[in-house]
């Protein structure tokens, strides 16, 4: 099992000509990955790497198997490159581009909600499978096949935490990058019932920060929902008050709304624990005896 | 990023939104040009990226022109919560009635636009939300249906409004929304919204947020916040595409990173350890030597910075690369300050044996011995 990427994956990649879509389509293959069409307007008819491209997804659609996509595309044209995938009827679509106008993820997660379909991104390092698949830029060396599901909203914190699970020999079932975002395209909330349900995942992490409501909303569904372990992390609780820490979605409000404090206290309740360091995360994973 | 409230105004006027657009003026020579076209009584307010200017001073009356160059002698050049006014927007009081609040902003947990209105106006609204959440209604908004007319009848009946004010207030929520959508906004907010003699609605107050990332999209506002004095060292940091952010005045250590997450947990670590981060530097991924070079540069060019925490966590970004700007701008920039430099990732092996020679690079083999390197080397004495 593992999460929305596995040996099945038959992967699109939306901008598979620009520099990052080739040198990434690249590093996937040789991860395993099977990429079966590439799309970019104007470039139908070519390969890359061996991958057929079209001009549009529905082309890549009618002519492969394919059931994922993954953009490399600009955040400006992002929405649009979603909104024809989900309109292609791809279950999956991974988003990478940081940058993407906040109204723009508006449109995306309500359309992808009325069409059943999850969005993974923006601003995100996509999602990894270890040992299976993997959909996105991510350094994938680090990475080891196992039994813990890790979500995160920071790709370098994420990296981090990945990297000292693997040393200390804790494998991870699926890794995925939820973005730094005000709206991502899937909430922890959205993912927590994939890996409750992953019979290889034992236990979840979940590595959150400061602002916005998604910790929140997670702990809210834990409390009822999730048997498994869960270990959450926020990053951001010393950040200066006011200010976008880099990612847009990483602000608290004068209220205190988005705080660290308040996310941590919401988790504490519902059963969560709470590591308050990337380091602390897997000294907790060692102690639940997977 | 905010507007000023002038600009706010200017977007509320363009949008038909009845307001009390001012004129703006920069110095007491622009004043004197207006002595002729001035309205009595007039508001003086200072044009700053942040609230409290009320409290700080920075809002005051004049009866005549004496009274508004007295006011404007006294707030031109304050210092608001570290915004150093340069601009004043001046216009005539009007008298009113009755004051609410009412914003449409984006609700982060709906993932919707959501107005929000109160009966309460004129006072700040998190503290009401603090102190008085039952005067405090809110209406998500389908953004496929956009503003209706039913929102404003739900506001009108919790603030008692005659039939011709909740007409108007249904017109005013469509601008309010139009403007937020076409503009990509975070934050579209009167306060407060009165009533004036008349009986007619009007914004005496607004602020607007717009997204960072749309701004591309939006030549006439980036063209107008392009004229806003920024901070030198962000704005050099953002010409090499770095993100700059000063954190708390008081402290003595830098932190760049590769990373926003990692500049978060960077900053909670060293917190951890009883000290203080005064600015970080995200160098975002993939940066070269020549860029690194520039950005140790900017980041040490505050001199109340002591202490440099380099922390890499090498993917797109090479550990070899970053090696390579920081050997660049000690050789060219002559840089003395102990800088502790943590590698882990793509070439961590080529970027340690280019520090090896660097008498002032302290290597730290992970983020918690780096940041304990640094607590030793604060209270075991100063290198710089």
């Amino acid at each position: 099992m593992s999460i929305l990427v596995d040996e099945n994956t038959r992967l699109i990649i939306q901008g598979i000509t620009g520099r990052e879509g080739t040198f990434h389509c690249e590093q996937m293959q040789q991860y395993g990955t099977k990429v079966v069409a590439g799309v970019t307007p104007g470039k139908g008819g070519e390969t890359v790497l061996g991958v057929p491209v079209f001009n549009t997804v529905r082309e890549a659609m009618e002519q492969t198997d394919a059931n994922t996509s993954v953009l490399f595309v600009p955040a400006l044209y992002t929405a649009d490159g979603v909104y024809e995938a989900l309109e292609a009827g791809l279950p999956t679509v991974i988003t990478i581009a940081e940058h993407v106008p906040v109204h723009d993820m508006m449109g995306v997660y309500h359309m992808a909600r009325a069409k059943g379909a999850r969005v993974i991104g923006p601003n995100s390092f996509g999602v990894i499978s270890p040992g299976k698949s993997k959909a996105g830029f991510m350094a994938h060396r680090i990475f080891r096949p196992g039994k813990v599901g890790l979500m995160s909203r920071s790709a370098t914190n994420c990296y981090e935490t990945v990297f000292m699970m693997s040393n200390a020999g804790i494998g991870q079932s699926t890794c995925v990058g939820v973005g730094g975002d005000m709206i991502p395209g899937s909430t922890f909330r959205d993912l927590l019932p994939l890996f409750e349900a992953d019979d290889e995942t034992k236990a979840i992490v979940m590595i959150g920060e400061i602002g916005g409501s998604e910790e929140e909303l997670a702990a809210e569904y834990i409390g009822s929902h999730v048997t498994k372990p869960v270990v959450a992390l926020i990053a951001g609780k010393n950040a200066p008050k006011g200010k976008s820490m880099g990612h847009a979605g990483a602000i608290v409000a004068a209220d205190g709304t988005g705080s660290a404090e308040n996310k941590e206290k919401a988790l504490r309740a519902a059963g969560v624990h709470i590591a308050e360091t990337t380091g602390g995360i897997v000294e907790i994973l060692k102690s639940l005896d997977l | 990023m905010d507007l000023m409230e002038y600009r706010a105004q200017a977007l509320f006027d363009r949008y038909g939104i009845p307001c009390n657009v001012g004129r703006v003026i920069g110095s007491l020579e622009e004043l004197e040009g207006l002595r002729d076209s001035l309205a009595y009584p007039a508001v003086i307010k200072a044009q700053v990226k942040t609230g409290g200017r009320g409290k700080a001073g920075g809002v005051r009356f004049a009866e005549n022109y004496e009274e508004a160059v007295a006011a404007t002698r006294a707030i031109l050049g304050m210092n608001i919560k570290g915004h150093i006014v340069r601009k004043l927007m001046i216009s005539e009081k009007r008298s009113v009635t009755r004051e609410f609040y009412l914003s449409v902003m984006l609700d982060r947990g709906t993932k919707c636009p959501v107005f929000i209105f109160s009966p309460e106006g004129g006072m700040d609204i998190e503290m009401l939300a603090k102190e008085q959440p039952e005067k405090i209604f809110r209406a998500v908004v389908d953004p496929r249906i956009g503003a209706q007319g039913y929102t404003a009848n739900y506001f009108a009946s919790k603030a008692g409004l005659t039939k011709p004010q909740t007409k108007q207030l249904a017109a005013l929520l469509r601008a309010l929304y139009r403007l937020f959508i076409e503009k990509n906004c975070l934050l579209c907010e009167i306060n407060p919204l009165a009533i004036n003699d008349e009986g007619g609605l009007i914004a005496l107050d607004g602020k607007v947020s717009v997204d960072d990332s749309a701004l591309v999209r939006l030549p006439d506002i980036a063209a107008a916040e392009a004229e806003e004095p920024v901070d030198p060292l962000v704005k050099e940091a953002a010409d090499f595409n770095f993100l700059y952010i000063p954190c708390e005045p008081s402290g003595d250590i830098a932190v760049v990173s590769n990373g926003s997450g990692m500049i978060m947990s960077c900053i909670d670590h060293i917190a951890k350890y009883g000290m203080t981060v005064r600015a970080s530097l995200d160098l975002g991924g993939g940066a070269t030597a020549d860029r690194i070079r520039e950005a140790v540069r900017i980041i040490l060019a505050d001199p109340a910075i002591r202490y440099l925490f380099i922390n890499i966590f090498g993917g797109i970004t090479r550990c070899s690369e970053v090696a390579l700007g920081i050997k660049g701008a000690i050789e060219e920039y002559g840089i003395a300050s102990p800088i502790i430099v943590r590698f882990e990732g793509t070439n961590k092996e080529i970027a340690l044996e280019t520090i090896k020679p660097l008498k002032n690079v302290i290597y730290a083999d992970g983020l918690i011995s780096g940041v304990k390197a640094l607590c030793d080397m604060k209270t075991g004495g100063d290198l710089k």
